[in-house]
């Protein structure tokens, strides 16, 4: 009788700490499902979510599940940091991963600081996110920033017998950085280089005609543009029916993605075929790293979609750093996570990558190539398309 | 100083841009004028006609007229939704407070605009140029693509055929009649429920039409509605809002101050548009072409 009153008391003992290593690790992930960035903000959540239902499907994470909470951010910087907030607030998170913007981002970093929990960001670029002023233990970024874009763009047009080169960029953070940093490298690649006009539409412009008419009328031999997502379809549908693309000898880099499978494939034969395109992922990526071909499988199967978005990858490397690092510390503890996450290295689908000790930067380079017709599909695709890695380049 | 071809080809993207913005501004500035409703949705409305060409593109494959076709269909079936919004819903309205109708007109844009988003998804979507106006003419040295000829004809060509409507015909003069005074036409046997409904569908097909026919230069993506809804509201608060002819000249003039207003000001050319609109508003409060509300 005493015997199995002891027993019954240790079960119920038992019970909650049994209960407490079932309960799931909570990750918020506030990205942009409404408007024109949920286009990139809603595959990137598909790549965390598949990324986590295959670790849970092995297990979880020490011994727990892990469970994302995927809110609308509406690439709003208030409404990004006001569902952050609720996240952590009301639904307890252990985690933040997600936000879009070049605002969003360092908005949302702010919060994670004042609640010591560890944040990852997917997708913004702005050097500001990572950079020493504003950095704090519990900020990380697995995205490209704007130097590295730049940069990468510099060390491509250098090649180019070309010294006119003009630029056209949106006039907000993201644009400005990207097309400063490409100007002060490409300027110690090649000295020769001669600036001959910037355009700076306001961001979302919707009539491209003025800027290209002026941007031709000072006859650059080649452009570096970032103007991004679908705002590249309107810019350089307006472009090529004025004949820019042909005056330049598609001589132009688009950053911003302009190379990405959506892009072309949303454009198909209007696309103007020739230009340098650059992408975070590629389907058709051939030449690529063993892993990527099962990843592009399990994701085509996973969003069934036969060509896969490139966005999703940046949620799922996202989620891959932050669970390797909650194992490497053995906890969900922010503080133990942040320390692990310090100069990891993971495998990724695009190869191993490395979180920067100095200032929580991923070595995460982009997929350039010149853009092709090719008979296997029916829009342009890079060709050959080089992932430009840029570790030797960083700051 | 920019030289003379630049100068030209400068003016002829303004007078493109221009000659979009007057099909939408029109049907804003109609239903206004008439109805005496600001309705918001009306960006909407343009959304749902890019949409419903790039669909019937899809539909029709590559061929010489499908866009011609799209392009009429998706403005009647704009002009159709139109139609039934207003007998359903906006019929409730007339008449009430402004802040009903602006919010009911609200809700509008965020519930079509989620329909759009179920249906036709997140991705952005392209039209290509219609066959046979896919290249470009050189005039006096500038490049001018032949759809923005075809659009910077087609404006005015609108422009005239409506002004004729509204001026020539026992339609048009029903049209005038019932925005001065709803009860005494109606008084006067004039079926005055019909010609509202007429003319929220007239309205919402241009708008319709001007949606199908941009679609060939710009991407159509969740949001174009909202973008162009602040575009329009400038041109007629310029032009003067319910002021046909204001309503043309409204969108000559933001047309050309952006295009030009890059040349002076490359980072301010938005900024140049906002100022005039308020110089406008601070001198004469009904625009340029209004008259003052009594």
């Amino acid at each position: 009788m005493v015997r199995s009153l002891i027993l019954l008391l240790a079960a119920l003992l038992a019970l909650p700490l049994s209960a407490e290593a079932q309960k799931p690790i909570k990750v918020g992930v506030p990205l942009p499902l409404s408007g024109p960035p949920a286009l990139f903000g809603e595959p990137a959540s598909k790549g965390a979510q598949m990324y986590v239902d295959e670790i849970n499907a092995k297990g979880g994470v020490l011994g727990r599940r892990i469970e994302l909470l995927i809110r609308d951010s509406k690439a709003d910087a208030n409404e990004a940091v006001r569902v952050s907030r609720e996240l952590i607030l009301k639904e307890n998170v252990d985690f933040l991963m997600g936000t879009l913007t070049s605002a969003e981002g360092p908005a949302v970093s702010v919060v994670a600081k004042e609640n010591k929990i560890v944040f990852i960001a997917p997708i913004p670029k702005t050097d500001q996110l990572t950079a020493a002023d504003k950095l704090h233990p519990y900020v990380f970024r697995v995205a490209a920033n704007t130097t590295m874009e730049g940069r990468s763009a510099a060390e491509i047009v250098a090649k180019w017998p070309v010294t006119k080169i003009a630029t056209i960029a949106f006039d907000y953070a993201y644009g400005q950085d990207v097309t400063r940093s490409f100007v002060e490298h490409i300027k110690r690649l090649k000295p020769g280089v001669e600036i001959v006009d910037q355009q700076w539409p306001k961001l979302g412009e919707q009539d491209y005609n003025p800027f290209i008419n002026a941007q031709m009328a000072k006859k650059p031999e080649a452009v570096v543009s970032s103007i991004w997502g679908g705002f590249f379809v309107t810019f350089s549908k307006q472009a090529k029916a004025l004949g820019y693309f042909d005056a330049i000898k598609y001589n132009f880099i688009g950053l911003g993605e302009a190379g990405s499978p959506e892009t072309t494939k949303s454009m198909g034969v209007d696309y103007p075929v020739g230009i340098w395109g650059n992408s975070y992922d590629a389907f058709y990526w051939e030449d690529n790293p063993g892993p990527h071909k099962d990843y592009t499988a399990r994701l085509s199967k996973y969003l069934k979609d036969e060509y896969p978005s490139s966005w999703a990858i940046q949620g799922y490397i996202g989620m891959a750093f932050l669970v390797e690092a909650i194992k490497k510390a053995g906890s969900t503890d922010s503080d133990k996570v942040s320390k692990a996450l310090l100069g990891l290295t993971i495998d990724t689908p695009i190869g191993k990558q490395t979180l920067r000790e100095k200032d929580h930067q991923a070595n995460r380079g982009q997929l350039y190539g010149k853009t092709v017709k090719d008979p296997k599909y029916n829009f342009p695709i890079m060709k050959p398309i080089t992932y430009v890695d840029p570790t030797k380049f960083m700051d | 100083v920019p030289d003379l071809s630049f100068a030209f080809a400068q003016s002829l993207s303004g007078l493109t841009a221009a000659m979009f913005l007057f099909l939408i501004a029109a049907g804003l500035s109609l239903i206004f004028g008439v109805l005496r409703v600001l309705n918001f949705a009306h960006g909407t409305f343009y959304m749902l006609g890019a949409y419903s060409a790039y669909q019937i593109v899809q539909w029709l494959g590559t061929g010489p007229i499908t866009f011609w076709i799209a392009a009429l269909g998706a403005a009647t079936a704009v002009a159709l939704l139109g139609g039934i919004v207003e007998r359903f819903l906006f019929q409730r309205l007339y008449g009430k407070e402004e802040l009903y109708q602006l919010l009911f007109t609200y809700a509008l844009v965020l519930i079509l605009s989620d329909v759009a988003k179920i249906i036709w998804g997140t991705q952005q979507k392209s039209v290509s140029r219609p066959a046979g106006l896919t290249g470009a003419v050189s005039v006096f040295g500038a490049t001018i693509p032949d759809y923005n000829l075809f659009i910077i004809l087609l404006g005015p060509a609108i422009a005239l055929v409506f002004w004729y409507v509204l001026q020539r015909t026992r339609v048009g003069r029903f049209i005038r009649a019932a925005a001065l005074d709803r009860e005494t036409l109606g008084a006067l046997g004039v079926n005055v429920k019909a010609l509202y409904t007429g003319v929220f569908m007239l309205a919402s097909f241009l708008g319709g039409l001007g949606g199908a026919l941009i679609s060939p230069m710009r991407a159509i993506v969740p949001g174009m509605d909202t973008e162009v809804i602040v575009e329009a509201f400038v041109v007629v608060v310029i032009g003067g809002l319910g002021s046909f002819w204001g309503t043309f000249l409204g969108a000559l003039i933001y047309g050309q101050v952006l295009s030009f207003g890059i040349l002076f000001f490359p980072r301010f050319s938005i900024f140049s548009i906002f100022a005039l609109m308020a110089a406008v508003l601070i001198i004469r409060p009904w625009g340029l072409l209004g008259r003052p509300l009594k």
